[in-house]
């Protein structure tokens, strides 16, 4: 069994910006060595190295950069934003098998500066790749971008439950105003109101601009190592008491519209069976939810496939305060990616360490378990960290 | 008309129609010779042995006797202060039509004598004539005909010149579709279908099941074998998108993207066109159109199902 | 001017050759004389102005006349552009001759086909 057998030892991050001026490189290499740092570790102890397949930085210039000198495992995680806590659980697999000591992940971009995500990219169907041929049936109709996507699952949502654009805002509402007290947050000192979502833009109808996430230029590290040896490092350990990945039937790149409902996220439900299952707990032994927030919609799914609540309640959950830092389950108490930053879910699991250890920004008080997910509406992961 | 593809040439010129632009041109012409102001400088033996120079002319003639070259007319005016010559106006028009390209086709002049030194011309520029529009091998376009004389201080003439331009409008090149799907051994049945106007569905040679997106192996019972069904034509609006930011190549903004139920059991997704973006909505019956998007590409779109 | 054919003139295109008639003709229009920007509208490299293809036509048939003859008309009819680092090569023919009057059909070739063709009528031994 993987649960308990590793531990997130340290947490390092550059700041979160709009234009770093450095080079991906660059901010993996100022990353890395920030959370080696927070650890007490050095390069030399690397000996594993995990990031995102998206990644632009290899992980052997990672390690030439910081010093890492031989490297016994590596391995990157596929499905976009879906690998964040995949790159945990590689690497505690990795730690628990002995394929390595001490494993860093990673994930860097300039995706505010340098390539952004949200612009339409026409190649995306243009390889002739499974992914490629996947992208033909829905970019030929300027369906193209993350937004877009998401919008669909989000209009039909709608539709079966009922809901309003104001359950989708009241979300992004909630993580501006987690966001205005963390000074690590972009948008610290800058809450919004439900009538300002209401009143920005289309992006792609039912979404507006206040239920995309923000760009953002930054990196964020995470140290796994084992659970014996991060208990006698310099931080609290955050165990990892279950990690999962998650693939549902008939499972596409955030355009699986073929399967029999929309209204859900069935990755998610496989993830959610796997955490529950391999920490032994339920939704009410974790204190905080980190979930990702690229577009507020599928927070709302996210909670209901998670056990949270149940099907199309979750716009009600949320309504009544359920995800607020005073509610039954705070979610992103950092201000998520709606509020601090777009670093691909990697800043969560950060933020997840961070409530374990007792010195978050927005702490919640006696957090012993805390749920953290990865991109929605693709190939995803999650995990379940815990105090000990 | 909302989320019309735009990777279809148009073809219909906007901006002025033909008789427009010819009632403008018997205006100007009707406005008869309007003169310029005179030349800033006096026919001077400098220039003329600057441009004698810098064309390699060694005839002697002209410096001798205090004459200009007569190949030199326009130049004695080239730096007067232009004001708006009849002639602008027609060009103005023909720009906004569509008509952008211009090349000179004709310069003719007649010398009544040569310029003589210390003497300055003024020009004056009629309008004379507009033929068009005409095929030519740059594209349709208009020949404006205009005639300038360089008069004396006597108000005689020294030279004369008719000039000529082609004002026509560049082909639109037909650009490519920007949106253009990869097509593969699996896929090919389905893009060829939308040329001729089918919506072909995978059909699984054994089992019969019905698939879309289509892939080389049936999920139901592993057979390879492969034929297709050619659906009725008919759907519902399952879920759709209303995109506005950030624009798409090759598309209009606001357009909507759906994803359609088929009754024959399976969805696709295409365009809703034709049809008010806020008339769009879940449940709304649809039939197939074909559109094409270029000389390659035809895509299967959506149109309001007639009542 | 007894010969019925003028000896050919040929003109090597130098951008300086382009450029000083450009300016000598008073035309500061950048194409005939900014490469660059030539270049970014589509053109291949500077070339030559119409005022500038006049005087070539000009000079050459008073070459081949001589500083008697009177230059009455030039009729040219445009054709390709001229554009520097090509040879621009006049060759022509006495078509008519009457009372002292005398028709030359002129042809300017550039490496793209004709850039001026037409008729000049000039007096052999004219009174300017």
């Amino acid at each position: 069994m993987l649960s308990g057998r590793a531990a997130v030892a340290g947490i390092g991050a550059t700041e979160f910006s709009k234009e770093s001026g450095r080079s991906e490189l660059r901010l993996a290499a100022e990353a890395v060595l920030a959370a080696l740092d927070d650890a007490g570790l050095s390069p030399a102890d690397v000996d594993g190295m995990v990031t995102y397949s998206q990644d632009a930085n290899q992980e052997i210039a990672v390690a030439r950069e910081t010093g890492v000198g031989d490297l016994t495992f590596f391995s990157r995680v596929e499905y976009g934003g879906g690998a964040a806590c995949g790159t945990v659980a590689h690497a505690a697999m990795a730690v628990a098998t002995g394929l390595a000591r001490t494993v860093v992940c990673y994930r860097a971009f300039n995706e505010r500066s340098g390539r952004r995500f949200g612009q339409p990219n026409a190649g995306l169907s243009g390889e002739p790749t499974s992914q490629g041929l996947e992208m033909s049936w829905h970019v030929p109709y300027g369906l193209i971008t993350p937004a877009a996507w998401v919008a669909m699952f989000a209009r039909r949502y709608l539709h079966v439950y009922g809901a309003t654009s104001e359950d989708f805002g009241r979300v992004a509402v909630t993580m501006r105003r987690h966001a205005a007290t963390n000074p690590a947050a972009w948008f610290h000192g800058r809450p919004i109101t439900l009538e300002e979502h209401q009143a920005s833009r289309w992006i792609a109808e039912p979404l507006h601009l206040l239920d995309c996430c923000q760009e953002s230029d930054g990196a964020v590290a995470l140290v796994v190592t084992s659970a014996e040896r991060a208990r006698d490092l310099r931080r609290p350990p955050a165990l990892i008491r279950a990690a999962a990945q998650g693939s549902g039937a008939g499972q596409m790149m955030m355009t699986s519209y073929y399967r029999d409902d929309m209204t859900g996220l069935p990755e998610m439900s496989v993830v959610a069976r796997q955490l529950w299952e391999m920490s032994g707990l339920s939704p009410s032994d974790v204190q905080a939810a980190i979930l990702y927030d690229h577009f507020t919609p599928f927070v709302l799914t996210q909670l209901e496939e998670l056990g949270f609540c149940g099907r199309g309640e979750a716009p009600g959950f949320v309504r009544d305060g359920g995800i607020a830092l005073d509610g039954p389950l705070p979610v992103n108490p950092h201000g998520g990616q709606l509020g601090e930053a777009y670093i691909h879910g990697m800043n969560g699991i950060a933020e997840a360490v961070r409530q374990l250890r007792g010195d978050a920004a927005n702490q919640l008080a006696g957090v012993t378990n805390v749920l953290v997910t990865a991109g929605t509406g693709v190939p995803t992961s999650g995990l379940i960290l815990s105090s000990g | 008309m909302t989320g019309t593809p735009t990777g279809t040439p148009t073809g219909t010129p906007t901006g002025t129609p033909t008789d427009t632009l010819h009632e403008l041109a018997a205006k100007q012409a009707a406005l008869g010779e309007v003169r310029g102001a005179p030349g800033p400088d006096p026919v001077n033996a400098p220039m003329i042995r600057h441009w004698l120079t810098a064309m390699g002319d060694a005839n002697p003639l002209y410096l001798e006797q205090g004459l200009a070259p007569p190949a030199m007319a326009q130049v004695w005016t080239m730096d007067a202060p232009r004001d708006r010559s009849p002639v602008d106006d027609v060009l103005a028009a023909l720009d906004a039509a569509g008509y952008t390209g211009v090349v000179a086709t004709d310069c003719r002049q007649t010398y009544h004598r040569y310029a003589r030194l210390g003497e300055r011309l003024t020009p004056a520029t009629r309008f004379t004539d507009l033929a068009g529009p005409k095929r030519t091998a740059l594209g349709v376009g208009f020949f404006a005909t205009w005639n300038v004389t360089w008069y004396d201080a006597d108000d005689r003439p020294v030279t004369e010149m008719l000039f000529r331009v082609l004002k026509f409008r560049p082909p639109e090149v037909a650009q490519p579709y920007p949106l253009q799907p990869v097509v593969n051994q699996d896929t090919a049945f389905f893009w060829e279908g939308a040329k001729r106007g089918e919506l072909r569905i995978q059909r699984c040679g054994d089992c019969g099941a019905l698939r879309h997106p289509p892939g080389p192996m049936c999920p139901a019972c592993r057979s390879t074998a492969r034929t297709h069904a050619v659906a009725t034509g008919r759907g519902t609006l399952y879920s759709y998108v209303v995109h506005h930011h950030p624009p798409v190549p090759g598309r209009e903004t606001p357009f909507v993207v759906g994803v359609v139920e088929l009754p024959e059991g399976v969805r696709i997704v295409g365009n809703v066109v034709d049809c008010p973006v806020e008339e769009v909505e879940v449940g709304m019956p649809l039939r197939v159109t074909f559109r094409p998007m270029d000389d390659r590409l035809v895509l299967p779109l959506w149109t309001p199902e007639e009542a | 001017m007894t010969s019925e054919t003028l000896p050919e003139l040929a003109i090597d295109l130098t951008p300086t050759l382009i450029i000083s008639t450009a300016l000598a003709t008073r035309d500061f229009t950048p194409v005939h004389h900014d490469t660059a920007l030539a270049r970014a509208q589509g053109s291949k490299d500077v070339f030559l102005n119409i005022l500038t293809t006049m005087g070539l036509v000009q000079r050459f048939v008073t070459d081949w006349a001589g500083p008697r003859a009177v230059v009455e008309r030039i009729d040219v009819r445009l054709g390709v552009p001229a554009y520097a680092g090509d040879r621009l090569t006049f060759g022509g023919t006495v078509t008519s001759r009457e009372g002292g009057r005398v028709t030359v059909r002129v042809r300017g070739r550039v490496s793209l086909g004709d850039h001026a063709t037409g008729t000049v009528t000039l007096k052999e031994d004219g009174r300017c």
